[in-house]
């Protein structure tokens, strides 16, 4: 007892004495995401966007004279690396700030202990809608996010297959994980809110390898098109599925469908999926072409493609706007840090838009329904899916105000 | 009708996948009593060196032969390391473990060789889907169901035409008897992992098109292989067969007419039924041990 109370002691001198000296060293940003796995080129591409904005701020001298320091963790994609990254970053490695969470499961099994330890966490790429709500009966939040949530996703999801292509008919296949089952519900509730019910709604599990039972559920109910939420490996069995039974409908599905994992395994049977999309790898403004042309020099991807280019480019905006709160906060303090999040008199530009006021106390969320665009896989890459959109793709969608 | 035909189809894919690695878990059990609980990372290995054997340049139909070589030399492996050992001290379980033990290792040796993620085995057939009555089977579908059948064809008739396959038999009829009449039994045991190893590398390479390749892939096949050699018996390379399909076949149809969310529970309350009623397998011989 008295040893480890020395110990403890003894760890806390160390804490006390070491924590200034090293803290005037670098900001530390913790960096949370799958980079293996069915999830990977969603995790990798917004990892690698990530570290390219902290070399552009470093180069340029930096935060409040700092450096910033990415604190790199592989999840996995599972629950339970995720709670345990968290407890690390926080515990161990001090982290200022996380940035990250690929999968909605994950951010919600994760974020709570940043919520305690009151560490401002912005996600930049899951879309559960709970994922800022999670905490909202709380007096502070700590969590935010700067990707399209699915209550944004599943309206235009729906509006695309009822409003603009005309079907009445609509199957709804999603898989089993905390994703799926949430986007469904919120598919399934933009559907009804046109007054269409779909006509199957069928499940699927990660690793799956044939949907034969699920699709031709979909057929014999008569599906004029497939409305989907999943990731890349399941998505494109999907896809492959279909061509092996000669039934080719048209996917309509969430932001997922961009991934390069489906639209590789799927190949051919990938063309003309459409789906939400925040940012489209085109080089349409110079703030874009820079980050484009920095991102496949320094990364190398095949064919000059980015795998994921929304989790690229909402990985790259939301250290820009991390860092312009910790300049307006002159603080490295997670409050003050949360405090200049909910009211950013800088204007940050990003590569998805122009963030002004992107998040207020009542409002953690910066994307709104105006901003993403309909994208569609065309010749092995996500092209705008509408020319209208194409043309006027240089013009900033700024986010709606109240 | 085109349905459940489509369903049976399908069903029959998976069903044959699953019917060669129940054969090869067979196969070492009629010698030796004993089983290669990694049975399913044999597969595994097998597809993904076939995919690295593949992206070298080589022609698929080649990749088949050299990923089947490969998987006799991984089943000789796994016996010489896992089972041997475990069979000279007369340990009743011993090689439970040493074989689980092997497929944790080689799943964690395919995931820092080949990473974690899947990876695309490019068909080497045409995917347009052949008409079949008012359903499709994909040509890729219709290799995995011929080629699973070829393997298992050529095994049985190496056993049955071949002084090497006439001493497997001998051995798995009576291991004493056999070991008396001259025969190296412990050979023997070896050559039947080997061929139990090579049979799921062979169904490895022929699925990995259908499905995708990864080191995660072999886990569950291998489970399901499993209630397929129990509801076919253990000792009836027909049995794995009909068990194989049955299962396959039940998947689908559950999926399509109960709910897409209950596609594993039909195989394994069949896996408890022929538990409770016929423990031997459908097709399995009753066999008496004395005590």
């Amino acid at each position: 007892m008295k040893i480890r109370f020395q110990l403890a002691a003894a760890a806390v001198i160390a804490a006390l004495s070491a924590s200034p000296s090293h803290a005037a060293d670098t900001i530390k940003i913790g960096v949370d995401g799958p980079f293996t796995g069915g999830s990977s080129s969603m995790g990798v591409s917004m990892r690698d966007g990530v570290l390219l904005a902290i070399k552009e701020i470093n180069a340029k001298g930096g935060v409040l004279g700092r450096k910033l320091e990415p604190v790199l963790r592989d999840d996995e994609a599972k629950n339970e690396r995720g709670v345990q990254i968290a407890q690390e970053l926080i515990e161990r490695e001090k982290v200022v700030a996380t940035v990250g969470y690929i999968n909605t499961g994950v951010a919600l099994a994760s974020q709570r202990f940043f919520q305690e330890a009151k560490i401002p966490v912005i996600n930049n790429v899951a879309t559960g809608t709970a994922i800022t709500q999670q905490f909202a009966d709380q007096p502070t939040r700590f969590v935010f996010r700067n990707s399209a949530r699915d209550a944004i996703q599943a309206p235009m999801i729906a509006s695309e297959a009822i409003d603009k292509r005309g079907f009445k008919k609509v199957a709804i296949l999603a898989d089993t994980t905390n994703y799926g089952k949430l986007g469904k519900d919120d598919l399934v509730k933009a559907l009804a809110a046109k007054g269409i019910t779909p006509v199957a709604i069928e499940q699927f599990n990660i690793g799956d390898v044939d949907m034969t039972a699920q699709l031709l559920r979909a057929k014999s109910a008569q599906a004029e098109a497939i409305l989907t939420y999943g990731i890349g490996p399941e998505l494109a069995q999907i896809a492959n599925g279909m061509a092996k039974i000669n039934w080719k409908k048209p996917m309509i599905g969430s932001w997922t469908l961009s991934m390069a994992n489906f639209i590789e395994t799927a190949d051919k049977n990938s063309e003309g999926a459409r789906m939400p999309q925040t940012f489209i790898q085109e080089p349409n403004t110079q703030r874009r072409k820079a980050f484009i042309d920095a991102y496949v020099k320094e990364y190398k991807p095949k064919n000059g493609i980015m795998p994921s280019p929304v989790s690229a480019a909402q990985g790259y905006d939301s250290i820009f706007l991390l860092a312009a709160a910790i300049t307006q906060a002159k603080s490295t303090d997670g409050d003050k840090i949360r405090e200049a999040l909910e009211n950013l008199n800088a204007k940050v530009d990003g590569v998805v838009t122009t963030y002004d006021h992107p998040f207020s106390a009542a409002d953690h969320d910066a994307i709104t329904d105006n901003i993403p665009v309909m994208g569609e896989v065309k010749g092995g890459r996500v092209v705008y899916a509408y020319q209208a959109d194409a043309e006027k793709g240089s013009d900033i969608r700024l986010k709606k105000k109240k | 009708m085109d349905i459940l035909l489509q369903l049976a189809i399908s069903g029959a894919i998976v069903g044959m996948i699953y019917a060669v690695i129940a054969f090869g878990y067979q196969l070492t059990f009629a010698t030796s009593g004993t089983l290669n609980f990694g049975q399913g990372e044999a597969l595994m290995l097998g597809a993904l060196v076939g995919l690295s054997v593949f992206n070298a340049g080589i022609s698929y139909w080649w990749v088949l032969p050299i990923a089947s070589v490969f998987g006799a030399l991984q089943g000789f492996f796994v016996e010489w390391v896992g089972v041997r050992p475990a069979m000279k001290i007369k340990s009743e379980f011993g090689w439970i473990m040493s074989t689980i033990a092997l497929a944790i290792i080689f799943k964690n040796v395919a995931e820092n060789i080949w990473g974690r993620d899947d990876l695309r085995f490019p068909s080497p057939l045409s995917d347009t889907p052949i008409t079949f009555g008012d359903a499709y089977i994909d040509p890729m579908g219709l290799a995995v169901i011929g080629g699973a059948v070829v393997i298992m064809l050529a095994v049985e008739a190496f056993n049955r035409f071949t002084i090497l396959g006439k001493a497997v038999v001998a051995t798995a009829n009576d291991r004493d008897a056999a070991g008396l009449m001259g025969i190296n039994t412990r050979w023997v045991i070896a050559l039947s992992y080997a061929l139990s190893s090579l049979t799921a590398a062979f169904a490895g390479v022929l699925i990995a098109p259908v499905t995708l390749t990864g080191a995660r892939m072999g886990a569950s096949l291998g489970l399901k292989a499993f209630a397929v050699a129990i509801i076919g018996g253990l000792s009836s390379g027909f049995g794995a067969v009909i068990g194989g399909l049955i299962l396959g076949i039940a998947e689908k149809v559950t999926g399509f007419y109960l709910s897409t969310g209950y596609t594993d529970v039909p195989g394994l309350l069949l896996l408890l039924l022929v538990l409770i009623i016929r423990p031997a397998g459908l097709l399995g011989k009753t066999t008496i041990k004395k005590v």
